[in-house]
Formats: structure tokens, sequence, C-alpha cells
């Protein structure tokens, strides 16, 4: 048997931030508490604002690693900033992996950004020039990105029981 | 497997990552768009007539001033033939073809959004505007009307121009009352599509204004003005 020395990297928290630097969601998986989340997701605007204008790709790789997480932020065509904390391990984490594991968490924002019922809440007209102020009413109880978040976090540690 | 690499993305992650595309029929855009400009003609109709009789009702009541009365306006009966509109002045009228077209670019505003954030999932980032404005003309017109832009001309100051000779939403329209009527009548179709690039743009960063011209059917040019430095 080999031995169950390397297991996969768990997500710590996974983070949405809009082109004006809003949240949109900050999830939290570890027993740390939500403060810390907001603090890692603040460092790492700092290194994207910094890296951004000088990438083409979308991925922006290892922004930092802190404490016991290691960072990693991706910035959409559309300026949406998405970050995730990793629990430092001693797994090589390919780029590949992370990129996918965005990929499937912009997919999830997307798909639920365009449910139709999303902003009915909100008056029309109320987004103006901005449709993060659209997204941030969602923040609170915006429960269908929550649950699609949460299910690739699952399926990301899913890779262990293989 | 060698767990020393042990791989982050599973299947699991994989299948979340690349949905299944999901497909519907080209036709479905184009019966919806008519529908809906139909629909929401009369439901806009409805509301500013009940906003008319609820205005009416506070000046009756003495809440509200009457308004000074309006030079009488000629009716125009021949042009027009829908039996709901043929009674009421030219000014009731435009508001109302106004007010639909506003609904019709805020529902284009935000599916044009979305599609936006939809389509750029596998791209890479823009490097400019006139890559944002190519990405529009290339791969977004693909998506909703199965062509790319004919044309496209720039002042490089803002302005660009996309000209699209055979629109598909204007591919069908036609008029009893000859080509002049069936052009005032497509104006309102084009309200979408406006809504549509706009909502696009200004989910790629870009807030501008987008109007429609069209000249002579099925040929149409949309006019995008953003803002300098953008």
């Amino acid at each position: 048997m080999a031995p169950p020395a390397a297991l996969p990297p768990r997500i710590r928290a996974i983070a949405f931030i809009t082109p004006s630097n809003a949240p949109i969601l900050v999830r939290s998986y570890a027993h740390q508490n939500e403060l810390q989340c907001h603090y890692i997701a603040h460092m790492s605007l700092d290194v994207i604002e910094e890296r951004a204008p000088k990438a083409t790709d979308c991925y922006l790789g290892h922004l930092y690693s802190m404490e016991d997480v290691a960072v990693y932020g991706y910035i959409t065509a559309t300026r949406v900033k998405i970050v995730i904390a990793l629990a430092l391990a001693d797994a090589v984490v390919k780029d590949g992996d992370i990129i996918a594991i965005f990929k499937a968490l912009h997919t999830a924002y997307y798909q639920s950004l365009a449910n139709p019922f999303l902003q009915l809440s909100q008056p029309v007209g109320a987004e103006g020039q901005d449709y993060s102020l659209a997204v941030l009413a969602g923040g609170g109880k915006w429960k269908g990105l929550r649950m699609r978040v949460d299910a690739i976090r699952k399926a990301v540690g899913a890779a262990d029981d293989d | 497997m060698n767990i020393s690499t042990a791989s982050l993305a599973s299947p699991a992650v994989l299948s979340l990552t690349e949905p299944e595309p999901k497909e519907i029929d080209a036709l479905a855009f184009d019966y919806f768009l008519i529908e809906l400009v139909n629909t929401l003609k009369d439901s806009s109709a409805v509301a500013s007539k009940r906003n008319k009789q609820r205005e009416d009702d506070m000046i009756a009541a003495g809440i509200l001033a009457a308004p000074a009365p309006l030079p009488s306006l000629s009716v125009k009966k021949d042009s027009i033939r829908d039996s709901v509109a043929s009674a009421k002045s030219a000014k009731a009228l435009e508001e109302e073809e106004e007010a639909v077209k506003t609904r019709l670019e805020s529902i284009g505003y935000q599916v044009g959004g979305h599609l936006a954030e939809r389509l750029c999932r596998d791209r890479p980032r823009f490097s400019d505007t006139l890559d944002t404005v190519k990405f529009i003309c290339k791969d977004f017109w693909v998506v909703v009307w199965n062509k790319q832009v004919d044309n496209l001309r720039t002042n490089h100051r803002g302005v660009y121009v996309l000209q699209d000779n055979l629109f598909k939403p204007l591919s069908r329209i036609s008029s009893y009352n000859g080509s002049a009527d069936a052009l005032k009548r497509a104006k309102l179709y084009l309200a979408m599509p406006c809504g549509l690039l706009r909502g696009a743009l200004a989910r790629l960063g870009l807030q501008g204004t987008v109007s429609s011209d069209t000249t002579s059917l099925p040929q149409c040019s949309f006019q995008v003005k953003l803002p300098k430095g953008s």
C-alpha cells in the first residue's frame, strides 16, 4: 500500500472579490475565525494589485504564504478576483490543479449570478453603473453561490479518497 | 496511483470545471425576442394607463395641479395599425415606446452581462479596449446572433461603430405599409440588442453608451461611445 503521508492540502478559505475590491463571498473552512479570512483576502488584494497589470494570464500563481496557509490568486477577464488559501502541506501542488479549481469557482460564480431571481430584492435600476452593488446585495444570503463553492471544496477534498 | 503527487483536481473537480454545455435551439432566441417585445409593449401600455389614471384621480381630488393644456396634436391614424395605439396622441405613443425600450434595454443589460461573464471563462484577460471590443464583435456576436460583425470602425478616441449587414433580429421584419413603416417598427427590436452590448461591455469594465441605427433593413449599425481614457 502507498504511504498515506502526502495527502493533498485542504482548502482553508475561499474569497470572491468584485472589480472594485468589495467582498462578494468570504468562506472559511478552518477552525480559525472568519476575521482571519478577511485578513487573508485583504493581504492578497495588495499582491494582486501589484501583479495584475503585468500579467496577461488569469492565473496569478502563488501570492504569498502566511503562518500555515499558502494563498493563490486568480483574476477573471471580467476582473472578479478569486483567492483561495490552502493549508501548507508537503505534497507538491501543481499549477494545473489550482487553475482547474479556480475555473470551477468561476463557473460557480457565473452560474449563481445568472439566477434570474437573485436580484429581486433589489429595486430596479439601483445597480447604477456598478453591478457590484447588486452582487453585494446578495452577499449575506447568497445561498446559491455558497452551496456551489462548498460543493467544489468537497470535491477537492474527495481527492484523498482514491 | 502515485500518492506523492496526490492530485488536487479529482475527476469531481474537473467535472465542475467543465460543466456539460447546455444547448438550445438557435431559433428559440428569435421567437423569444418577438414575444418579449410584444408582451412588454402590452405590459407597459397597461402600466402607463394606470399611471395616467392615478394622476387623473389625484387631479380630481385636488392633490395635484392640473397640467397646462397641451396644444392639440393631430392624431396620425394612417400609419398605425394597432387598435390600442390609434386613439392616442403622438406624444403618449412616444412616451410609451420609450418605456418599452427602457424595459427591453435593462433586460438586455442583465443578460449581456451574464453572457459576457460566461464567455470569458476560458480566455485570457483583455489587453486593451480594442481587444475587448473585438471580443464583442467576434465571440459575443457569434454566440448571440450566429455570425460575426461585418465591419468595425473606430476613431481611436472611444467611439466604435459596429456594422452588421444582416442583423438577425431584423432579418424577418416587414410591414404592410412599406419599408418606412417597417423601419420604424424595427427600432423597437433593437432596444434589447443595445442593452445586451451595453451590459456585456459594462461587465468587461467599459461603461459606455450604445445606440443603434438602421437605414435599410436588415442592415444595422451600433455606435458604442466609451468615456475617454478607457
